[in-house]
C-alpha cells in the first residue's frame, strides 16, 4: 500500500491537495483537501446589497463574472425584482462569452498535457498530420504549413533544453498513447487557442465595459445605455462588432475544440470506464429568454443514482425543492460546527486542526442535496439535457457520439458518467453555447430594433428581513449565492460554488464527495508519476480560488508529489 | 493611342504616387503598451497592483496606445492581455528579503533566471505560464517590467498597510518615469482625477476607512 499526496493539483490556480492510497495498481481511498481558508462571506456582511456584486466578483480572479451575476440575481430574487429583457440578453451574452473562454482554456491550457505528450512532436510527419486533421474537420488552422511551423517551435523548445513550464509534464508515461501526429494537431490548437481567448475577452469587454471585472451590472438589470442614434452607447455598430467576434469564435469551438475532444475520446476509450464517482447530478436552468425568466435555453434538473430515466427537471429559479434541499455539512471541514447548515443560516467561522484522515481535513464545506453528495458541471448539464429530451443537447451529443464511433467505441449517454465523459461533455456544452451565443445576439438585436431600450428596473428595499438565492450554471457547474437582507444591508451571505460541490469532503454520514469517490479504482501505473489521478481530478476543471481563499501566500510551489 | 489621356490610367498613376508619398512620410505604428495592476483587492497588501494603476491613471494621462488596467488575479487568463504587446509594465506584490513597503523593479529575464527567488504573490504562476505560452505562439511582449512591492500582510478582508500605500505613490512616479524614458507619451494631468478606491471605503460612511489617515492622491 502506497500513500500519494499531490499538492497542489491544479496546473495554475488554486490550492487543492489530493491524497490517495494505492494498492495493486489502483486507488483504494482518496481525500480531497483545500489548503487555503475561505473568508469571502464575512467581507459581505453589513454591506449594501446593491454593491455586493462588485466585491463578489473579486472572490476569484478567473471566474469574476459568474459571481457578479449570481450576486445580483440573489438580491433580485430576494426583492422579487424582474429585470428587462435587454438586461437578460446582455447578461446571457457575457455569460456565454466567459464560458466559452473558460472551457477552451481548460481543455487546451489546463488539461491537454495530461493526454498530449509534446516530446513526441519532433517525430511527427506534418503532411500526415494535416491529412488526418483535414479528414475530420474543415478548420483552416490545420494546414501542413501551420503544423510544420508549430513542429519547428516545439523542436526549438526541446532543443534548448529549457522546458520551463513544460518541464513538469509526465512525458513518456506509459498512459500517454497518442501518435506523434495527433500530439502535433492538438498542440497546434493549444497555441491557436490563445487567439480565441482574446476574442472571448473582447465580447465580455464590449458588453461589460471592462474585463476582467465587468462594470455594467446593477441590481435590477444592466447599466448599458441603448440608443441606436448615439455613437457613445450600444448601437448597431457595436452590435455588429459583437456579431463578428462571435462568428470568428464559433469555427474554432466547433471545428477545432469539439473535434479534438472527440478525437481524444476515441483514442482513450478506457477512460469511459474510470472516474464515475458520485452519480447524482445537479444543474440549474440558465440563459433565460424572457424578462420574467420563465423559459431557459439551458435546461436544469436533478438525476439521482446515475438513473437518467429518473430526471426531475428544474423549470426555473423559483423551484422550491432545490431551495429546501441544499445544505452545507461542516463535519470534516475546518469550520466550527458539525452537521449540515441551510445556506441562509450558514456560518463561516474557521476552526483549524491538522489534516485528520477521519476528522477535519479541508477548508471546503460539504454541500449536500437532500443529504446526498452531487456532481455539478458540464456533465450534469449534458446528462440532464439529454435525459429530458432537450433538442440542442441531443444534437451535439449525438454528433459527438457519431464522430467517436467512426474509429472508437460506440457510446451511449450512460458512458458519459466517467472521466472522459466530463471532458467530452464540456466540449458538447461549448458547441451548444456557440450556437446559443448567436441566438441571444439575435434576441437582443431584435428586441432593440422593436424599440425597447430599457435595461434597468430600480430596486426597492423593504425594512423587514428578506431572503434570496441567485442561481447560475457557471462553467464549472451550479453556482448559488444565498443572501439574507435586513433593513437594506446583507445580514448573511453564503456562496455555494461548483468546486465546493465537486471537491466536497466526506459528510457526517461518511459519504465522500465527487472527487474523492471518482478516484476509487482509478488506475495508477507508477505511484511516483500519478498521471492517471491528475486526469480524473482535472476532468472536473478544479478551481479552488473561489472554493476557498488564501491565508498564506508565501509559497511559489510547483506541483509536488510525495509518496509516503 | 496616347495612354496618358486615359483617365483611369491617370488615376492609377496618381494613386501609386500618393502611396509612395504616404509610405515615405508615414510614422511607425504606435507601440502597444499596457500598464497592468495584478493582485486581489480583498487581500490587504495584495491589492498594491490595482491601487497603483488606479492612482497612476488619475495622475497621468497617456496616449491612446497605452492601456492602464486592473486585471485582478487572472492566472492563465493573463495571456490575452499580454498578447502581441510591445511594452508591459506590471505592478504587483512580490516576495523578497527586503523590508515591507520596499519597491523592487524586475525585467522579464529576472523572472525566468531568478524564478526560484523572485516569488510574486499567489497568482504568479499565471504570469510565468502566460509568458511561456506567448513565447511559443510568437506573441510575447517585447519588453516586460515588474514594479513590485514587498507586502507586509496579505490577509483576507484586511486593509492595505500604510507602508505599502505610500510605496504605491512612489511606484506611480516610477511607472511614469519608465514610460517617459521609452518615449511613450505620458503627461501629468493639470488636475488629478479623484481615484476610485472603492475597496478601501468604509461601507457605512463611504469615506476612506478610519484606519488610514493622511490620504492624498
Amino acid at each position: 500500500m502506497a500513500r500519494i499526496t499531490i499538492d497542489p493539483i491544479t496546473r495554475i490556480e488554486g490550492h487543492l491537495r489530493i491524497d490517495v492510497e494505492v494498492d495493486g495498481g489502483s486507488v483504494q481511498k482518496a481525500w480531497a483537501s483545500c489548503t487555503m481558508w475561505r473568508g469571502i462571506e464575512n467581507i459581505l456582511k453589513n454591506r449594501d446589497p446593491r454593491e455586493g456584486w462588485v466585491f463578489a466578483q473579486r472572490f476569484c480572479g478567473v471566474c469574476t463574472t459568474v459571481h457578479a451575476m449570481a450576486s445580483v440575481r440573489a438580491v433580485e430574487d430576494a426583492l422579487q425584482l424582474e429585470i428587462p429583457a435587454n438586461a437578460q440578453y446582455i447578461r446571457n451574452l457575457i455569460l456565454t462569452g466567459h464560458a466559452l473562454h473558460d472551457h477552451i482554456v481548460h481543455f487546451y491550457h489546463l488539461s491537454a498535457l495530461d493526454w498530449v505528450d509534446i516530446t513526441t512532436i519532433p517525430r511527427a510527419d506534418p503532411a500526415r498530420a494535416a491529412s488526418i486533421a483535414d479528414g475530420v474537420s474543415n478548420w483552416p488552422g490545420n494546414s501542413r504549413g501551420e503544423l510544420e511551423a508549430v513542429q519547428n517551435k516545439v523542436n526549438g523548445l526541446l532543443g534548448s533544453g529549457q522546458l520551463g513550464i513544460f518541464s513538469n509534464g509526465y512525458w513518456g508515461h506509459p498512459a500517454m498513447r497518442l501518435s506523434p501526429e495527433m500530439n502535433l494537431i492538438l498542440f497546434a490548437h493549444y497555441l491557436q487557442a490563445l487567439e480565441f481567448q482574446r476574442r472571448a475577452c473582447q465580447v465580455v469587454g464590449i458588453l461589460g465595459g471592462k474585463t476582467p471585472h465587468i462594470q455594467n451590472l446593477a441590481v435590477g438589470g444592466v447599466m448599458n445605455a441603448i440608443n441606436l442614434n448615439s455613437l457613445a452607447t450600444m448601437n448597431m455598430d457595436r452590435l455588429g462588432t459583437l456579431q463578428s467576434l462571435l462568428q470568428e469564435m464559433i469555427p474554432f469551438v466547433q471545428q477545432a475544440y469539439f473535434v479534438d475532444a472527440c478525437l481524444l475520446a476515441a483514442s482513450y476509450p478506457e477512460w469511459f470506464r474510470y472516474g464515475r464517482g458520485v452519480a447524482n447530478y445537479l444543474a440549474v436552468p440558465d440563459l433565460p429568454v424572457d424578462a420574467k425568466a420563465t423559459k431557459f435555453d439551458l435546461p436544469g434538473g436533478v438525476i439521482m443514482n446515475g438513473n437518467l430515466g429518473s430526471v426531475r427537471t428544474i423549470q426555473d429559479w423559483h423551484d422550491q425543492p432545490i431551495r429546501a434541499a441544499v445544505a452545507e455539512d461542516l463535519t470534516h471541514a475546518w469550520y466550527s460546527g458539525d452537521g449540515a447548515q441551510q445556506p441562509w443560516k450558514g456560518t463561516t467561522d474557521p476552526d483549524y486542526t491538522n489534516f485528520q484522515d477521519n476528522g477535519k481535513y479541508t477548508w471546503v464545506k460539504a454541500p449536500r442535496y437532500d443529504g446526498q453528495p452531487m456532481q455539478v458541471g458540464p456533465l450534469s448539464n449534458i446528462l440532464v439535457g439529454y435525459a429530458s429530451g432537450h433538442p440542442l443537447t441531443r444534437k451535439w451529443t449525438d454528433a459527438a457520439f457519431s464522430r467517436i464511433s467512426a474509429n472508437g467505441p460506440k457510446l451511449t449517454p450512460d458512458a458519459l458518467q466517467s472521466t472522459m465523459g466530463r471532458y467530452l461533455a464540456r466540449a458538447i456544452r461549448s458547441a451548444m453555447l456557440s450556437d446559443l451565443a448567436l441566438e441571444h445576439w439575435q434576441l437582443l438585436t431584435d428586441n432593440i430594433l422593436k424599440g425597447d431600450d430599457t435595461t434597468y428596473n430600480p430596486p426597492q428595499f423593504p425594512q423587514h428581513e428578506v431572503v434570496g438565492v441567485g442561481m447560475h450554471e457557471a462553467p464549472r457547474g451550479t453556482l448559488s449565492h444565498w443572501v439574507v437582507i435586513d433593513k437594506g444591508v446583507f445580514s448573511n451571505y453564503q456562496a455555494v460554488v461548483p468546486t465546493t460541490w465537486n471537491a466536497s469532503p466526506r459528510d457526517q454520514r461518511g459519504n465522500p464527495g465527487p472527487y474523492e469517490s471518482s478516484l476509487l479504482a482509478n488506475p495508477v501505473a507508477d505511484p511516483v508519476k500519478p498521471l492517471e489521478v491528475l486526469r480524473t481530478v482535472h476532468s472536473f476543471d478544479p478551481c479552488m480560488a473561489c472554493a476557498c481563499h488564501t491565508l498564506d501566500v508565501s509559497g511559489r510551489q510547483i506541483a509536488q508529489v510525495k509518496v509516503l | 493611342m496616347n495612354t496618358s489621356s486615359d483617365p483611369s490610367r491617370l488615376q492609377g498613376d496618381f494613386r501609386l504616387e500618393l502611396n509612395a508619398f504616404q509610405h515615405e512620410t508615414m510614422l511607425p505604428p504606435p507601440k502597444r503598451i499596457r500598464v497592468i495592476g495584478l493582485g486581489n483587492v480583498l487581500m490587504g497588501d495584495d491589492g498594491f497592483g490595482p491601487l497603483t494603476v488606479e492612482r497612476f491613471h488619475c495622475k497621468y494621462e497617456c496616449g491612446l496606445n497605452v492601456e492602464v488596467i486592473d486585471l485582478g488575479t487572472p492566472g492563465l487568463d493573463l495571456a490575452p492581455y499580454l498578447h502581441g504587446t510591445d511594452l508591459v509594465v506590471i505592478a504587483d506584490a512580490v516576495h523578497s528579503l527586503e523590508k515591507p513597503g520596499a519597491l523592487c523593479i524586475y525585467c522579464e529575464d529576472d523572472l525566468i533566471t531568478q524564478g526560484a527567488q523572485l516569488r510574486l504573490t499567489a497568482h504568479d504562476p499565471g504570469l510565468v505560464e502566460s509568458l511561456a505560452h506567448l513565447r511559443l505562439a510568437g506573441e510575447i511582449p517585447s519588453e516586460l517590467i515588474i514594479v513590485g512591492v514587498v507586502p507586509e500582510s496579505c490577509e483576507f478582508g484586511k486593509p492595505i498597510s500604510p507602508a505599502v500605500f505610500s510605496a504605491s505613490s512612489i511606484a506611480v512616479e516610477k511607472i511614469a518615469g519608465l514610460l517617459v524614458e521609452r518615449s511613450v507619451s505620458c503627461f501629468r494631468r493639470s488636475a488629478a482625477l479623484p481615484p476610485n478606491l472603492w475597496w478601501l471605503l468604509d461601507h457605512r460612511s463611504k469615506s476612506l476607512a478610519t484606519w488610514f489617515t493622511g490620504f492624498t492622491s
